[in-house]
Parts: structure tokens; sequence; C-alpha cells
């Protein structure tokens, strides 16, 4: 699997680097993974195009977070590697995806909220289509309607109260 | 109205997956284009659907890669990206330790030297310290605490010692305020061991300058008057001075210079002075080479540096002028033409010890 290998290439480069500027082995998995989820939203995008080496990228990628999480940790790097952030005069390669990437996280995190709040047997059913990838039978069988169009109905229920919690609680909030 | 809701749904999947026919897709856009209320629904529906969809996607990829990295980590307990770890703080630790352990050493020997050296003084240093607070200088004042009572004192011990002179044969005494402070009792004593006693005249603490008077009438320091005079105005800086004082029961002399026309703290009442000075010495007279008295110290830096304060003779005259006392300073400058050793016999008849006697 292409994503099994670009990660097992290239965490052994940016491991070593995490560990010497005061991360410890969990650091390493937490950085590395989230670099690669910001990999992935911007390979998702239509005009999606890399201008480097997987690895330049992510290397990057990764010391910018680790960056920003001792900053956020009140404590700073011991130092720099000379090859830190060097990419043409900035100082951070790559920065813009990264807060993009927050960006739609704390979006995503909204959506994980109104979904909680929407109760049984609602989430679960979201859930089970959404995130877990299951068909419309699947879902049938295992919540115990009678054929796969009602358990459509049921969903399009689930989404208009979804949808009324969602951004209900977005114009509440501005 | 349910139902609505639902075609919406059902559209915007269909819309959102491309697959809806290409007649439909034209009646959808001219409905977006006329119906506002509509097109605000629908395009929630859109985005709900495609948040949903792709934090879900996002969901599957993040569980791949926690298996991924639990797969890496169970196959080699050890990574196999072997590096030697320097945590920061640990690191940082390290360096920390051995400048604390600097720190601790140099202070412990520098306590070793100074008790070792000061064996005997040990108790009065914290006396000298306590006499330093209330007097509120950072200096440590120069006074000599006698634990053993002398034989003709007259009062119970617990007692202090200073240094001070003459500034007339009639009795007028000068001497450091923090000497005398909160004394019970005065004595001054010759160097032939004779005690007089002697009451306060006026003072000034912030200079730290204080008049004593010796009670006994009749009573003259030596045959002549006073053979020094009281410098005006400040001694330039470099110039050779020495001192005579009781840091013990002997009188002591020792030489120096001026290192600064100001003293503590920039205090311009003060001189700094290159002089080596020990606890008793307080008020001792600071002397130029002609035989001017051109102040009387009063402080030191530290235990261990020869940086010694003294309150220049400016402090004595303003003292005097601003006091109403019936003073005569001794105006001929007698020691001019001596020689060192002949200065400082002639001194030593006008400088005596101050004892001080507190309840």
């Amino acid at each position: 699997m292409a994503t099994d290998v670009v990660y097992r290439q290239h965490i052994k480069i940016v491991g070593p680097w995490i560990l010497q500027n005061g991360g410890s082995e969990s650091d390493v998995g937490d950085v590395f993974q989230e670099a690669m989820v910001v990999l992935y939203e911007k390979a998702q995008q239509e005009d999606f195009r890399l201008s480097c080496k997987i690895g330049t990228y992510l290397f990057a990628v990764c010391k910018y977070i680790w960056y920003k999480k001792l900053q956020g940790a009140q404590k700073q790097p011991g130092f720099l590697p000379d090859n830190a952030g060097n990419d043409e005069g900035r100082d951070w390669a790559y920065e813009d995806d990264v807060n993009a990437y927050k960006e739609r996280e704390a979006h995503y995190q909204n959506l994980d909220i109104a979904l909680d709040h929407l109760g049984e047997p609602c989430r679960s059913l979201l859930k089970a289509f959404y995130h877990n990838d299951k068909s419309m039978q699947e879902i049938a069988a295992e919540f115990g309607y009678t054929n796969p169009d009602n358990a459509k109905t049921q969903k399009y229920k689930c989404l208009n109260r979804l949808r009324k919690i969602f951004y209900g609680a977005q114009t509440k909030m501005r | 109205m349910i139902s609505r809701d639902f075609n919406n749904w059902q559209l915007a999947e269909a819309f959102k997956a491309e697959m809806l026919p290409a007649v439909e897709l034209a009646a959808l856009q001219t409905r977006l284009e006329t119906d506002p209320v509509f097109a605000t629904e629908f395009h929630e529906c859109v985005r709900m659907i495609t948040a949903l969809n792709e934090s879900g996607k996002q969901k599957q990829f993040r569980n791949m890669l926690v298996n991924i990295h639990h797969d890496q980590t169970e196959k080699s307990t050890k990574p196999n990206w072997k590096v030697r770890t320097i945590p920061l703080r640990t690191h940082y630790l390290r360096t920390g330790a051995v400048a604390a352990g600097i720190a601790l050493l140099t202070t412990l020997s520098t306590f070793w030297i100074v008790t070792h050296n000061e064996k005997k003084r040990s108790s009065q240093y914290s006396l000298l310290k306590r006499e330093l607070e209330t007097i509120k200088r950072s200096q440590s004042a120069i006074i000599r605490n006698i634990n053993t009572p002398q034989n003709t004192t007259p009062v119970a011990p617990a007692n202090f010692s200073g240094t001070g002179f003459a500034i007339s044969n009639d009795g007028y005494f000068v001497t450091n305020y923090h000497v005398t402070e909160g004394a019970d009792s005065v004595y001054i004593q010759n160097k032939e061991g004779e005690y007089f006693k002697a009451h306060l005249v006026t003072f000034d603490k912030t200079s730290d300058v204080a008049i004593l008077k010796v009670q006994q009438s009749n009573f003259r320091f030596s045959k002549g008057e006073v053979p020094y005079t009281l410098a005006a105005n400040k001694k330039t800086l470099g110039s050779k001075v020495f001192t005579l004082g009781y840091p013990q029961d002997e009188i002591v002399y020792n030489e120096g210079y001026i290192s600064s026309k100001n003293g503590f703290l920039g205090d311009s009442m003060q001189y700094r002075l290159e002089i080596p000075a020990v606890p008793g010495q307080s008020g001792a007279p600071v002397v130029d080479n002609s035989g001017n008295v051109i102040g009387l110290i009063t402080g030191k830096e530290s235990e261990s540096s020869g940086t010694t304060y003294a309150v220049s003779t400016k402090a004595i005259h303003r003292l005097i002028a601003n006091s109403d006392l019936k003073l005569k300073l001794p105006k001929a400058n007698k020691l001019s033409k001596l020689n060192r050793e002949q200065q400082v016999e002639k001194l030593e008849l006008y400088t005596y010890s101050v004892k001080v006697y507190k309840r």
C-alpha cells in the first residue's frame, strides 16, 4: 500500500529529528501522522501538485507542526538545524497547508460535536454510513430496517436534524 | 414538506456524485437561480454531505496510519532507526547540575575561608550584620564586639567598640553615628587604657557622623592643640592615605589610597578607599600625606575585599555648621613637615577607642 510505504520510509527521517529536538517517541507518532494527514488533505484537492519530493514536504510540515507544538507548550527548541526552513528564504515552508488543515480540522470537530448531540440511532447510523463506509444494505440489517429504502429515509431524517443542529449552532455562535 | 426535504438530500447526493442526468442538472441550475430559499437549503445540504464524507475519509486514513504505526512498533520492539536520544531538559539539567556544583563549591570554600580566618569573630559577624540592617546600608559596619568585659569597664557586657579622633583639645570628638547608635553610655579610651565618659552632642544619621564631648571638666586630649586640620574639600583621586584605628586594644596603622571620589552607591559625602579595615575601625581618621584629616572610616564592601568607605570631613564641617556648637576647629596643620613615623606618633595622641555600652 502506498501510504504504508511512504510512512515507513519517511518516519525514519523525521523520527530522529524530533527525538533530537526534545520529543518523545509518542510525539514522533503524533506529529508524523498529523503531517501525513496534511499531505492527504492536500492530495484531495483537484489542483494538487507537489513542487518537491514527498520526503522534503513531510519533513518541512513536521518541523512546523513540532515547532508550533513546542511554542504552545512554552518551550523553545534547543536549536533548529541549519537546514530548517531554508525553502527560498521562507521561514516555514508549507505553513499555509498546515493552517488550512487546522481550520478544516476545527470544522470537522464541530461536525463531530453536532453528531454527538444528535442522539441514537441517528448518530450510529450516520457514523456507520460516513465514517465506516457501510452500504445501505448493511446498515438496514444492522439497525433492523425492513429494507435499504427505509434505512435511507431514516438517514435523510437524521441528516435533516443534523443540519438544523449544525447550522443552527453556527448561527447562534455568530 | 418532509418529502421535499428528502428530495433535497437525494438531489444533493446525486449532485455531489455527479450522477444527475443533464436535463435534471439544468433544471436544478435554473431553480437555484430563481429560488433563493431553496438555494441556501440546497447548498447547506451539499456542504453537509461533503463535510461528512471528507471527515469520514480522513478518519479512515487516520486509523490506517495508527495501524501502520502499531505494525511498525510491534514488528521491531526497538524502532529500526536508532538515534542517541538527548532530551532537552535532561541536557540542560546536566549543565545546570555542573553550574550548581561549581556555585556550591565556591560558596562552601568562601564560607570555609571566611570562617577559618574569622573563627574568633564568627559570633560578631552576625552582630555586624544586625548593625548593618539598622542603619540600612549594605556595607558592613566596622564595629568590634567585645565579648569579654574589660576589668575596668563600668557597665555590664554586650558592648561595641569603634574608633574616633579629637577635633578640639577641650574634649570634642568625632566618630561614626552607627558606633554610638542605641548607646546606653559611651566611654572613650586612649592607648594607655584610660577611660573617659563621653556623651553625644550632635549627629547626622544620613552621613553617619556623630560628635561626642568628654564630660570630665578640664579634660585635655593631649598637651598641645589638635595638630591636624580637617579638609574642607575633597581630595583628588589616587591620593595616598593612612589611618589609625582600634580593631583590637592596640592601635593599628594601615595605609592605602583613594580609589574613588564618591562612596557607596555614588554617595558624594563619602570616599571609596583601598585600605584594609576590620571591625572596630569605624570612625578611624583617614589622613593624607600632609597631615590633613580627609575623612573617617565608616564601612567596607565585604569581608573579603579591601574596599573601604570613608565619610568625608565635609560632612563634619556641615554638621558643625548646622549645629550651634561653640567649637573651634583646628586651624594650623603641624604635621605637614613631619615624616610618616612622626605624623603617626602625634596622631596617636588624639585617636581614641570608643566603647559603647548597651543594655
